[in-house]
């Protein structure tokens, strides 16, 4: 059944380069192929999300996260292709036994993610089926490569190749805010690009260390095996999980070891204190790009700029699907390879970072007069609390995390829509042009409600299991490192601050006396059309199924999810045992002081 | 004589038989131009030569020998080496030099064709005889092979003059060469001519302390006198401190060719003032000869010394030690230097040109990590082998660049400053097309040449082993981590520039003049084939790099191959060689 997952990756390629060929005379010919092959990739995602659902129901996988060493197996993975790209080492035998290879897969952190990605593109092919009316076939077609790109960043489960889709998504989107977007799109399309290739270039630095460095410890620390290189997720993570667990040990063993060691144990030290090194810095190298991605707080200007400056549907895959890949990428990667440093470094840095965040995209938001801008800007404060939660690196915490990419992939993905369908009938953003318009626009303006309340979390709809759950992964964190309590109180406040820039901004537009934008160039206003609600129907429906049975949501992500807090809780155990011993060493040295005097 | 000695003195001839070949189509090209002036003629027969010198390669690749002295005599007495990897080097050439002959169809005027498609036949002799050079003599005979052909072309180019409308040029078709074409061909005239003799100054001094000219009988006697130094804990041998100055001075000789800072400033002036052609031309040949002859060179240091680089003699000042430093400097400061000057440039070529600069950074990385990475036998890549992998990608992306503005040019639309570009995907999407091809492989986004080469040399900075009881190493190591994340930033600063083209090719809307031009163009199917066999190659080894991995890693055998073929086979050295280290 691999083909399947192929089929999702080779199926917008394909499209790609057909509807290119296309031509710009056939544009309708182009907008119908475009909708029958994401029609295609959508029903795909669904039978593979569908099955891997009732997969994952029927037997129950445990994880036993005190016994080491822990990653995503291999074997949970389905849907599983691998094949060498690029051999590095050949065994005896002649067999490759060490690869970069093309290993794509679904398991339970990317099965949502991909189907969001196949359900945001039928979106945009159809809120662009009027709005794109230059090069459409060229649009089309970087829209597909766009699809290759971001789907294959989910599915991949080799660090080369997550890096090789993770760039990809970079040409398409330069293009697509380049080609058609708003007034600056040009310096818009050249920031977002530089910014990103800045980040992830470093991250490529990150990513290719850490596969590199890791033979070399081993090497030291048990020089007896041949310790091959790899880059295949699964590998990586056990071995450095195993590594993360052994180097402490050797120097605890070594410590209550005969005098005679003394030379043994300063080795072993100097071992864990250089991989603890290493470990910092391919964490600072990784956060680099994903941060930028994401975007925490300092690098986030490339965002508002690129979002109002897209076309509806690059701003639906930006926010819906692009700011994913640096969440997904600390989740994916980061924490496991890094968890030492995660802990340490990461929980205070993008902890505190996130809250800033949260708060400070809250009152741009609040400061904003373009409704596009104003939902970007909210983006920045939602991704805030979803890194929030995944850096309180337990349980709870990831899954509200996890949750959280989803719903802000749907509710910010329906919010850009429906601005985008505003923009299109009175081309204006500005909030103080519209008034009372829930009397003309019946049908959008039951959407923009019924969206913004699943975007600030109203019990019942998906936004609110989202927060509660990341906020109390925070609440929850046991390390030292940060008080917990004290950043999810204030993240709380973003989900208060939420309401209110979502909520004025919805009175102002929709409620009130009736007062439409007086600009030329707009016909008759008529309200949503049948390709319009069905592109908003199925986020509608997904957001009101997440928030009533999220069950299945739960039972998929349960075994990944646990696997990462796992690595996590091991380095909080690590951290909190060195931490007593420090203390303990340092009473003792008090106490000898006091006795000398 | 002794037989084995006859064998090396000459069984390395029947390999050449490529070269000869290329060597006699250039002498039946110089005469039949007098007689004939025809393009397509001449263009064909410098074609056929190279089909002929690259299949007689592809028969006749390897000389076996029958027994090991054989192959030992070989190796310290014959003037060319026919390892795997001179093979590479001379297989990059050829197919090199097929893309230049396609690429150069219509660079010079009608009834000079010949002589220019001959000079680029012995530009190809020499880049492929400059990676197979066992001796400094046939290094400098190669290399000059591939200059003097270089000044000819530089003059032969077609005057830019008679591509301008007829009201705006001074006189009609190839009549002389404007103002910046001669300062061009003279400023490179008179740098190559210095930088050749630097590098013979380094020569001689290297044959001075040494005795002997043969590479490996150098290598041995800088070995032993490297070795002896540490044994006996004396001051480091004469040898060695003088050698570094003939290193100097052969590294600066070699920068030039390879556009190395500081040696790279002509580059910018003389892609200006040249044709597209031979810009491209000159962005290519010098920097494989360069990197070639520096392997070479550099080689008989590589694999001996740097042996010792993890044990006491860490802080003696021994070459192996020495050279990554001078190299890491270099590959800093040249990367560096082309991307921030890339940035203020809108001249097509002078971009490039700093474009050019800026990849012989890059590739710089891999040479200066080389002799840290090949006493690791676990690591991914041994520098060598990415910096040839860069040069074949670099050469694929680059000259498919040039041959893209080639093609404009000659098809009537001016393809000098970015601004000429505008609108480019609305008048010519398939041209356009190709050339954002490249430029993403330049800036090295995945599934391209670029990125696989970047990658591999980014491997090979990270990969440099560290012991963690040896502080020194330590402390390398960060700096060749350093050097990675210096080429990084200098990537994301070099996408900025690239970038440019790219938008404005297709985020820009064409001049209105462009659009009526664009139908009435005529087009040159050889420019065409060369930017589309570029354009192949950018792709394949972006998605398939195996092929081309595997070869790199057969041309550049791992030093713990070559330890165990020391081992095995006291060498027979040269008497001068010997009684040299014997002083010491």
């Amino acid at each position: 059944m691999r083909e399947l997952l192929l089929l999702l990756l080779v199926l917008p390629l394909t499209t790609a380069i057909v509807v290119a060929l296309l031509g710009p005379g056939r544009t309708a010919a182009v907008r119908w192929v475009s909708l029958v092959s994401v029609l295609v990739s959508l029903l795909v995602a669904t039978i593979l999300s569908i099955q891997f659902t009732v997969e994952r129901t029927r037997e129950t996988l445990s994880v036993d996260v005190t016994e080491g060493p822990l990653t995503f197996r291999s074997d949970w993975i389905q849907y599983k292709t691998q094949e060498n790209l690029l051999p590095l080492h050949t065994a005896a035998d002649g067999t490759v036994d060490s690869a970069i290879q093309f290993y794509v897969g679904i398991d339970g952190l990317n099965v949502w993610l991909i189907l969001l990605t196949a359900l945001l593109m039928l979106t945009c092919v159809l809120v662009s089926w009027t709005a794109i009316t230059e090069r459409v076939h060229e649009f089309y077609a970087w829209l597909f490569v766009l699809q290759l790109g971001m789907t294959g960043v989910f599915a991949s489960f080799d660090v080369i190749l997550f890096y090789v889709f993770f760039e990809l998504t970079l040409v398409p989107l330069f293009f697509v805010i380049g080609i058609w977007g708003g007034p600056q799109r040009q310096y818009a399309a050249r920031k977002f690009f530089i910014y990103t290739l800045a980040g992830s270039l470093l991250t490529l630095l990150g990513v290719i260390g850490v596969a590199l460095v890791l033979p070399q410890v081993e090497a030291d620390h048990d020089p007896g095996q041949s310790h091959l290189l790899t880059f295949a997720i699964p590998e990586l993570i056990a071995r450095v999980d195993a590594l993360n667990r052994e180097l402490p040990k050797d120097v605890q063993q070594l410590e209550r070891a005969p005098k005679d060691m003394e030379a043994n144990l300063q080795q072993a030290r100097d071992r864990l204190d250089y991989w603890r090194r290493v470990q910092l810095w391919v964490f600072v190298a990784m956060m680099c790009g994903f941060a930028v991605k994401v975007p925490m707080v300092p690098l986030h200007t490339w965002l508002p700029l690129a979002h109002v400056e897209a076309p509806t549907a690059g701003s639906v895959l930006l926010a819906g699907i692009l700011l994913k890949l640096g969440t997904y990428g600390f989740l994916r990667l980061s924490v496991p390879l890094a968890p030492d440093a995660s802990l340490r470094f990461g929980v205070p840095v993008l902890g505190s970072l996130a809250v800033v965040g949260i708060i400070y995209g809250a009152f741009c938001s609040l400061g904003q007069d373009d409704i596009k801008k104003l939902v970007a800007y909210s983006s920045v404060s939602h991704l805030g609390l979803c890194m929030l939660g995944l850096f309180a690196l337990n349980e709870v915490g990831l899954t509200g995390s996890l949750l959280q990419m989803i719903n802000h992939g749907l509710s910010t993905g329906a919010l850009f829509l429906l601005v985008g369908m505003l923009y299109e009938r009175y081309h204006t953003r500005k909030m103080a042009d519209y008034s009372g318009m829930g009397a003309r626009l019946h049908l959008l303006a039951v959407f923009m409600v019924f969206i913004t309340l699943s975007s600030i979390g109203l019990p019942g709809l998906n936004g609110f299991l989202g927060e509660l759950l990341a906020l109390g992964g925070m609440y929850d964190f046991r390390g030292s490192q940060v008080q917990g309590t004290l950043l999810a109180s204030l993240g709380a406040t973003g989900v208060v601050l939420g309401a209110w820039y979502m909520l004025t901004m919805v009175r102002q537009v929709f409620f009130g006396p009736v007062k439409e934008p007086q600009y030329e160039g707009h016909g008759q206003i008529s309200d949503l059309n049948g390709r319009e609600l069905a592109a908003l129907l199925p986020i509608a429906g997904l957001c009101l199924a997440l928030g009533v049975f999220p069950k299945p949501f739960f039972d998929t992500v349960r075994p990944e999810i646990q696997v990462v807090a796992g690595i996590a809780e091991a380095a909080r155990q690590r951290a909190d045992t060195e931490q007593a011993v420090a203390h303990r060493v340092d009473v003792q040295q008090t106490a000898s002081v006091a006795e000398k005097k | 004589m002794n037989p084995t000695l006859i064998t090396a003195l000459t069984g390395f001839v029947p390999y050449l038989v490529p070269e000869m070949i290329l060597g006699a189509a250039a002498c039946v090209l110089f005469i039949g131009g007098t007689l004939r002036a025809h393009r397509h003629l001449w263009g064909g027969v410098a074609l056929a030569a190279l089909l002929a010198a690259g299949l007689v390669l592809l028969l006749n690749p390897l000389p076996h020998y029958e027994s090991l002295s054989t192959a030992e005599a070989v190796r310290y007495a014959g003037p060319v080496v026919l390892d795997r990897l001179a093979l590479f080097v001379r297989a990059l050439s050829i197919l090199g030099g097929i893309i230049l002959v396609l690429f150069c169809w219509n660079a010079a005027p009608e009834k000079r064709a010949a002589d220019y498609h001959a000079c680029l036949l012995l530009m190809v002799a020499g880049m492929g005889l400059s990676g197979a050079a066992n001796e400094l003599i046939t290094l400098f005979l190669a290399l000059e092979l591939t200059s003097i052909p270089t000044y000819l072309v530089l003059y032969f180019g077609k005057s830019r003059l008679s591509l301008l409308p007829p009201e705006m040029g001074k006189e009609e078709g190839g009549g002389g060469l404007d103002a910046p074409a001669q300062e061009a061909a003279l400023k490179y005239f008179f740098l190559s001519v210095f930088s050749s003799a630097l590098m013979l100054f380094g020569f001689s001094y290297f044959y001075g302390l040494a005795g002997t000219t043969n590479l490996p009988g150098l290598a041995e006697a800088f070995r032993r006198a490297s070795q002896t130094g540490a044994m006996e804990e004396l001051a480091p041998s004469p040898l060695l401190s003088m050698g570094m100055i003939a290193l100097v001075m052969v590294v600066a000789g070699l920068g030039f060719r390879i556009t190395a800072f500081p040696f790279h400033f002509y580059a910018p002036d003389v892609y200006q003032g040249t044709t597209t052609a031979n810009a491209g031309v000159l962005a290519f040949v010098p920097k494989v000869a360069g990197f070639a002859a520096l392997v070479r060179v550099l080689g008989f240091i590589l694999p001996t010394l740097s042996r010792q680089t993890f044990t006491a003699s860490l802080a003696l000042p021994i070459l192996s030690d020495q050279l990554p430093v001078l190299l890491w400097i270099m590959a800093a400061v040249t990367m560096t230097v082309g991307n921030v000057l890339g940035l203020l440039q809108d001249n097509l070529r002078r971009l490039l040109a700093y474009s050019s600069v800026a990849h012989a950074g890059y590739m710089l990385i891999g040479l200066a990590v080389a002799p840290r990475l090949l006493t690791a036998p676990d690591a991914m890549v041994d520098g060598v082998d990415a910096v040839f992998f860069y040069l074949a990608a670099y050469g694929a992306m680059t000259l498919g660049a040039f041959a893209v503005l080639e093609y404009l040019s000659t098809s009537g639309q001016p393809a000098e400053t970015i601004d000429d570009l505008a609108g480019l995907s609305r008048t010519r999407p398939g041209m356009a097309l190709l050339m954002v091809l490249f430029l993403f492989s330049l800036i090295g986004i995945p599934a391209t040449a670029g990125f696989m080469g970047k990658f591999l040399l980014f491997a090979g900075a990270l990969d440099v082993p560290a012991n963690v009881e040896v502080a020194a190493s330590l402390e390398q190591r960060k700096l060749f981590i350093a050097l990675a994340v210096l080429a990084v930033i200098n990537a994301a600063i070099g996408g900025w520039y690239y970038l440019r083209i790219a938008a404005v090719m297709y985020l820009r809307e064409p001049p209105p003049s462009a659009l009526p031009a664009a139908a009435k163009r005529e087009r040159s199917w050889p420019i065409l084939a060369a930017v589309w066999l570029c354009a192949v190659l950018t792709l394949g080894i972006g998605v398939r790099p195996a092929p081309l991995m595997q070869a790199v890693q057969a041309a550049v055998p791992r030093l713990t191959e070559t330890m165990q073929e020391m081992t095995r086979q006291p060498a027979v050295l040269p008497k001068a060689a010997l009684a040299d280290a014997a002083d010491q």
